[in-house]
């Protein structure tokens, strides 16, 4: 079992509800094939430095888990076929720092105070 | 063998009139000592944007390790990680 992190890019004129299930589809095939789920983060809505598919924006997804081979696979295989997404990236550690997040949304945060 | 010309490995004169040409860039622009080793060093990392930004140029090329002055080991590690981050469109 190694630590991996997992981000996802989706399109950004996708409706809410399809995000939702663009997480829970990944959520569900790390578990299903006897994965560890760490940690969800969602970026939120980022600008690219340069056009990616005549794209400006996007949403972000980063997962952190626990997996063998067997989960990588069918992780690269779906998102491959994917027409909601637009890039993916899977890169493994050693260790998992959990703690420090680089891309906080600062609005959602002040809403809540 | 002990090595005798000790001095050959001193620091270089400061003085600025030293300098070859005009054109010769001064030493002081960055420091000598590796910015990214050390106790307190930043992570080196594919999210961490902010401090990649410093090591690219204004052209989005990785700048080489003899202006900035990153070690061997250090600057590998950069270059990989801002390839990661240009894969996700971050930088």
């Amino acid at each position: 079992m190694n630590f991996y992190e997992h981000t996802l890019i989706a399109k950004q004129d996708i409706s809410t509800s399809d995000l939702e299930k663009i997480e829970k589809k990944y959520k569900n095939i790390i578990t299903e094939t006897e994965g560890k789920l760490i940690k969800v983060e969602k970026w939120g809505l980022l600008n690219f430095a340069r056009k990616i598919k005549a794209y400006n924006k996007g949403f972000y997804i980063h997962y952190k888990f626990e997996a063998e081979n067997k989960t990588l696979n069918e992780i690269k295989k779906n998102s491959v076929i994917d027409n909601s997404l637009l890039r993916h990236l899977t890169v493994r550690y050693k260790k998992l720092d959990t703690e420090t997040e680089y891309f906080k949304e600062k609005d959602s945060n002040e809403k809540k105070k | 063998m002990k090595r005798k010309n000790n001095k050959k490995f001193n620091k270089r004169p400061q003085n600025p009139l030293n300098k070859l040409s005009l054109f010769q860039k001064s030493d002081s622009r960055f420091s000598k000592k590796c910015p990214l080793s050390g106790k307190d060093a930043p992570i080196i990392d594919y999210k961490n944007t902010k401090l990649l930004r410093r090591y690219i140029s204004d052209t989005d090329k990785i700048m080489p390790s003899r202006i900035t002055s990153v070690s061997q080991n250090k600057q590998r590690k950069l270059t990989s990680e801002i390839k990661k981050a240009k894969i996700l469109g971050l930088i």
